[in-house]
């Protein structure tokens, strides 16, 4: 009885190592970084985990349904920049001025567009999601540097600076988003038909396949809204710096895998969820803040983010080694 | 002695033909499967039993000849057709969701769930509850119906595959070789499982090479030679001995 309930916990320990992995390296800073203990710090971690945590989430899916999207940076670059455009004041701007909200629906359509050509690619033309969104990648930022002429467009409206300056309480909106966003997104994964079908895609297309499930359609929507979460994502960035720059976002694919891959989610396809990719998302948001206080010059980032990805494929392997002997 | 019941066989096949180039995987073959029948199809490497049966699964196309699937003719140009039509291929590696537990393995593509477009949401206790219900009315031993498929052995995955494939309604289930990679042991569960599923009306083909096996489960056999049948019947008719020289060509009992 003692022998199976030390397993029980041992099995959920390793299900939520990453968590373990966040909470010490919080405890490290926080013990051993001045100034790193304070509120004002850990919500700064938080923010700055929005962005990179939204294209983290769109990342997921796709992994986990043994795809990958390599766009969503530039996906999330050409909204922050369509929404400069419409809605901003200054020279570069279109000088419609559009509001703020319409725009949020014009860029989720650019987003469900986006997802559909990917997909249509990848799907009817059977081309590797990797070479489509390769080529996303590099087409859809140099889109909206055409739109814009490769400037930077700033001062947008009113009703977008709010959704970057409200707090509710001490919480800024924006991190209610993403954590909305999560649990919106983990709540359809793991109880709703279409969330356990992009599992088991993921896993195994021929059994899905055999059993009816119309893999060429869920997939689609994977895309769809991979899309639509990236474009969404690049709607909060531009809000959240009044405006857009040419290089908006760029690096953030890359922190993105990394999160998903340090939140546990595996390349194999059908493994993971999104609890482990949000503290995975945070992990590096707080790495890069102890980093800049230490003032650490910030090229040395990527060695830890680099490591924390090592770090967490080692451990998934041995972790998937250990399973077995666990139940 | 076939077709002795009457009624129409759950499957027949009549003068299949098949040819790989120069190769004449099958001459000319014909039997029937009758409802209740485990019927071992036996035969020496290379004898066709393989190609035959992608034939019926619809993975190959027959040169020439018929099949019939409870009495009405069909042409599967692809194993899905032949799935939607309720026929099952097991083979050594059957396709299943590792990382899935065994209740999402069971009700895949049959979800319970509820109404909401989209948002359809999982009836997962329910599901559970339904699958531990059948894996126990089936004597299908797993740790439990949460764990994962991945981590189960061999046995007990084909087990799962067929058991759901009969709880479904599935009309005639082809096994090629199914034990190939299992250890004794479990080679004896997967037998009295296919008994089991046998006794209970399902219609099974059962490729091995193994007589001893047809010998335990099949209450027919039809042994393949050279693409021509060398011999059918009863299992209760024959005895081990009669099976080798029929597989060998030692006798011809060909009717
Ligand atoms: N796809 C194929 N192409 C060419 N020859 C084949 C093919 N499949 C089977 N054969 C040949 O047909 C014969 C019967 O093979 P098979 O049905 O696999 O036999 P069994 O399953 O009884 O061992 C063999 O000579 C084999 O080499
Ligand atoms: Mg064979």
């Amino acid at each position: 009885m003692n022998r199976l309930e030390a397993k029980d916990v041992l099995r959920w320990v390793l299900d939520h190592i990453v968590w373990f992995i966040l909470f010490i390296v919080l405890a490290v800073f926080s013990l051993t970084v001045k100034g790193f203990a304070q509120w004002d710090i850990y919500r700064n971690i938080f923010y700055h985990a929005v962005f990179v945590g939204i294209l983290a989430v769109a990342e997921a899916l796709c992994i986990i349904s043994k795809e990958m999207d390599l766009s969503v940076e530039s996906v999330l670059g050409l909204a922050a920049v369509v929404t400069a455009y419409l809605t901003g004041t200054s020279t570069d701007a279109s000088g419609l001025m559009l509001n703020g909200y319409l725009v949020l629906g014009i860029v989720v359509i650019i987003g469900v567009v986006i997802g559909l050509f990917n997909g249509f690619l990848i799907i009817n033309m059977r081309i590797s999601s990797f070479i489509v969104t390769l080529a996303g990648y590099l087409i859809f930022r140099a889109v909206g540097l055409i739109l814009t002429h490769g400037y930077g467009v700033v001062k947008l409206r009113p009703e977008l600076l709010a959704v970057a300056r409200t707090n509710v309480g001490p919480i800024p909106v924006m991190i209610l988003i993403m954590v909305g966003i999560y649990a919106f997104f983990f709540i359809f994964l793991t109880r709703t038909r279409f969330g356990k079908y992009i599992y088991l895609v993921g896993d195994n297309r021929t059994a899905s396949y055999n059993a009816g499930i119309r893999v060429d359609r869920v997939l689609l929507g994977v895309f769809v809204l991979s899309g639509v979460l990236a474009a969404f994502a690049g709607w909060l960035i531009a809000a959240r710096t009044n405006g857009s720059s040419p290089g908006i976002g760029t690096g953030m694919l890359f922190e993105a895998m990394a999160a998903v891959v340090i939140g546990g989610v595996s390349m194999q396809g059908g493994i993971g969820n999104l609890t482990g990719v949000f503290a995975g998302a945070v992990l590096l948001s707080a790495l890069s803040t102890a980093v800049s206080i230490l003032g650490i010059p910030p090229f040395f980032m990527n060695i830890f983010r680099g490591g924390f990805i090592i770090v967490a494929v080692v451990l998934d392997a041995v972790i998937s080694r250990l399973r077995p002997r666990l139940m | 002695m076939n077709g002795a019941e009457g009624n129409t066989p759950v499957l027949e096949v009549k003068n299949v033909k098949k040819s790989f180039g120069k190769v004449e995987a099958l001459k000319e073959v014909s039997f029937e499967v009758h409802k209740g029948d485990v019927l071992g199809l036996l035969g020496d490497n290379g004898a066709g039993k393989s190609t035959l049966i992608k034939i019926i699964a619809g993975n190959h196309r027959a040169d020439d000849g018929e099949i019939f699937l409870e009495g009405k003719k069909v042409e599967f140009s692809s194993p899905a057709e032949s799935r939607a039509a309720g026929i099952e291929t097991v083979y050594q590696n059957s396709p299943v969701c590792e990382n899935a537990s065994v209740s999402a393995n069971f009700f895949i593509g049959r979800e319970l769930c509820g109404r909401f477009p989209l948002f359809r949401l999982l009836k997962e206790g329910a599901m559970q509850k339904q699958t531990r219900k059948v894996m126990t009315d089936m004597v299908i031993n797993v740790p439990s119906v949460k764990t994962k498929v991945g981590l189960l052995s061999g046995g007990q995955r084909q087990a799962i595959v067929l058991g759901r494939f009969f709880h479904w309604g599935g009309k005639l289930a082809l096994l090629d070789e199914p034990f190939a990679a299992l250890g004794v042991a479990e080679s004896k569960n997967g037998l009295r499982f296919i008994k089991e599923l046998g006794s209970r009306g399902l219609p099974i083909v059962l490729i091995t090479h193994n007589i001893e096996y047809a010998l335990q489960v099949a209450n027919k056999f039809v042994i393949l030679r050279h693409g021509l049948v060398a011999g059918k019947g009863l299992i209760a008719e024959v005895t081990a001995d009669d099976l080798v020289s029929m597989i060998t060509g030692a006798i011809n009992v060909n009717q």
